[in-house]
């Protein structure tokens, strides 16, 4: 029989006598638990797929334009065109990732022991859109700052180049914040009145979607092409058509609201050319006064962030 | 030292609706139970009390603050609600080290105050385990758990017995307790189920229609009667003629002989009654009063 070695003691319920850091913990925290919950970290592995897959499909147009730059008489895109390029991705991660902020806390309760701790409801969620814009601007950043590091290494005279584009970077990120704050806004605002993630996603995607062909029938218009015979002789004359709805198209324009976000980024770099897929809409947007582009990004951005408080300040627990 | 909670003529009307109207009462130190049927306004005192609701009129005040106007009161209060707020995705210590940054704990801190309440709440095995695998028993005490993890002055426990079977019922009550006794915090306790609140707590507060009908410490309201309830083995009937021989009312009730307004001189005439009728004595004494007449007293 062998002698006890050692002895466990029960030391009882012990009070706290620690530091207690208020609200501003509180928001930290829960600011802290969005990012993680956005990049799936400390979650299963499914979780982690969305943000890992965006993360490089915004990097992939990044990284290869940065090679190919180096080959002389190659179009690359630069920092006005990137946004649009990933726009699409953006949206996408936004429709998955914003739900799965606000829906979980709602329909599992939890929203219930968040209200009673002391934050208020405000602070719940500005934390919540905190966190979802600094993963979405993170990633965005991310691959602006690869775009830029793979510009300088492909040009000759690389100094050259900073000196000379130097105010890309301020603008990029300007532009970023741009982004980045209206992918995250509608998609959270949605979020906010069903407790389905499925639901949510689907409304957010079919919104940004939908809005693409309803804008496009609208507002614009492709070439025509018409066969002209004089004299026994067929030429072919190309001549703009007019879009249906005449002058207002630069309006309808407005209503492709993924687009919403590049409309501005085209005014924070002006004189450059549009290399995105859905330039058509640039352009026609172009020819309405600046305020109204920006004017509209506001409402869009700050329209469902007030509709995302309203709704929160409404919630009975 | 201001009471824990305090109403002063307090009243939170719902349109037409009176949810509560202009009640006092207060909550000191210990285990308070908030008594009443569905409908008397303890929920609307609860989120009063908790910041979540207004008043109409007067004040619901939290250690002498009012939690509606200032949050910050609201960092030594814990919070047990009776519907589900657990996620189930989530293991239960990276919840609660969660719960306890939110209610201001640094991170540091707020793990080991997590893994200690997780251990006191008999949960220290499972902690690892997504909270979705827990059996009710088990998500009920991760629930109190984390209405303890920033160790409160004061929690506010919604039903917290609910959906709970017998064995469960009693192991959460005994935790209860000992929240109550051994780790010194005081307690709210809202139920519906008197005996839950008789075997645990030092106050009450009777709440009905929006009106504080009753208040005062469990043991005013549970003291003897004047009835004697007197258990035998067998010949009930021997025994009930032989306190009427001695002029005594008896009656049966059950398996017990049942003396209503019996004076202190009639227990000699009883132990006499029991010698002569042969009956084997188990058990005699004066009934007390249970929190359920109250409610019986008020309907009548």
């Amino acid at each position: 029989m062998t002698e006890a070695q050692g002895e466990v003691f029960d030391l009882g319920y012990r009070r706290y006598e620690g530091p207690r850091e208020g609200r501003m913990r509180a928001r930290k925290a829960l600011w802290v638990n969005g990012v993680r919950t956005a990049l799936g970290i400390g979650r299963p592995l499914g979780a982690k797929v969305i943000p890992a897959f965006l993360f490089i499909a915004v990097m992939i147009p990044a990284v290869i334009v940065s090679m190919v730059a180096t080959q002389p008489n190659v179009d690359v895109i630069r920092h006005d065109g990137y946004y649009q390029i990933v726009s699409m991705i953006l949206i996408l991660f936004s429709a998955i990732i914003a739900p799965e902020l606000l829906c979980p806390d709602r329909r599992d309760g939890v929203i219930s022991l968040y209200l009673v701790r002391p934050m208020t409801t405000t602070d719940y969620v500005a934390a919540r859109w905190m966190a979802f814009l600094t993963v979405t601007l993170g990633i965005v950043l991310a691959g602006q700052i690869v775009l830029f590091v793979g510009l300088v290494l492909a040009a000759t005279e690389p100094l050259e180049y900073m000196k000379d584009n130097w105010l890309d970077v301020p603008r990029f990120m300007l532009a970023g914040l741009v982004v980045a704050a209206f992918t995250t806004a509608i998609p959270l605002a949605v979020s906010a009145f069903t407790t389905r993630r499925a639901y949510a996603t689907s409304i957010i995607m079919g919104l940004f979607i939908i809005s693409l062909p309803v804008a496009g029938i609208l507002s614009l218009c492709g070439e025509d092409e018409t066969v002209a015979v004089q004299g026994g002789k067929e030429t072919v004359v190309t001549q703009k058509c007019e879009p249906a709805t005449g002058d207002a198209a630069k309006w309808y324009a407005l209503l492709a609201v993924g687009q919403v976000p590049s409309f501005v980024n085209d005014l924070i770099f002006p004189g450059q050319t549009d290399e995105g897929i859905f330039k058509e809409f640039s352009l026609v947007v172009a020819e309405l006064p600046d305020a109204v582009p920006i004017g509209w990004y506001l409402i869009l951005t700050i329209g469902p962030g007030l509709a995302l408080l309203w709704r929160y300040r409404r919630i009975s627990v | 030292m201001p009471p824990l909670l305090e109403a002063k003529e307090l009243s939170k009307h719902y349109g037409s609706t009176i949810a509560l109207d202009s009640v006092d009462f207060q909550v000191v130190e210990g285990i308070t139970g908030l008594l009443g049927p569905n409908g008397a306004g303890k929920s609307t005192a609860i989120k009063l009390f908790l910041g979540l609701l207004r008043p109409t009129s007067g004040s619901a005040e939290l250690m002498g603050q009012r939690p509606y106007e200032s949050v910050e009161s609201r960092a030594r209060l814990g919070y047990m609600p009776e519907h589900d707020c657990l996620p189930p995705a989530v293991a239960a210590s990276e919840f609660l080290t969660h719960m306890a940054q939110v209610s201001g704990l640094p991170p540091a801190q707020a793990r080991t105050r997590a893994a200690d309440t997780l251990r006191h709440v008999g949960l220290d095995e499972e902690r690892y385990r997504p909270i979705g695998e827990y059996s009710t028993g088990m998500k009920q005490r991760a629930k109190l758990a984390q209405a303890l993890v920033h160790d409160p002055v004061l929690v506010l426990l919604d039903e917290p017995t609910s959906g709970l079977d017998p064995g469960g019922r009693e192991e959460m009550l005994e935790l209860i307790r000992r929240t109550g006794s051994e780790f010194g915090i005081s307690i709210l306790l809202s139920s519906h189920l008197m005996g839950d609140v008789e075997s645990i707590c030092d106050r009450i507060i009777v709440l009905d229609a929006g009106l504080v009908t009753e208040q005062g410490e469990v043991s005013s309201f549970t003291g003897e009667t004047e009835t004697i309830y007197i258990d035998v083995d067998e010949r009930r009937d021997e025994l009930v003629a032989a306190l009427i021989d001695r002029g005594i009312e008896a009656t049966t009730d059950g398996f017990s002989v049942v003396v209503q307004k019996a004076s202190d001189e009639q227990y000699d005439l009883i132990r006499d009654a029991v010698v002569d009728a042969q009956a084997r004595l188990r058990r005699m004494a004066p009934r007390r009063h249970g929190l359920a007449d109250i409610f019986r007293s008020n309907a009548e």
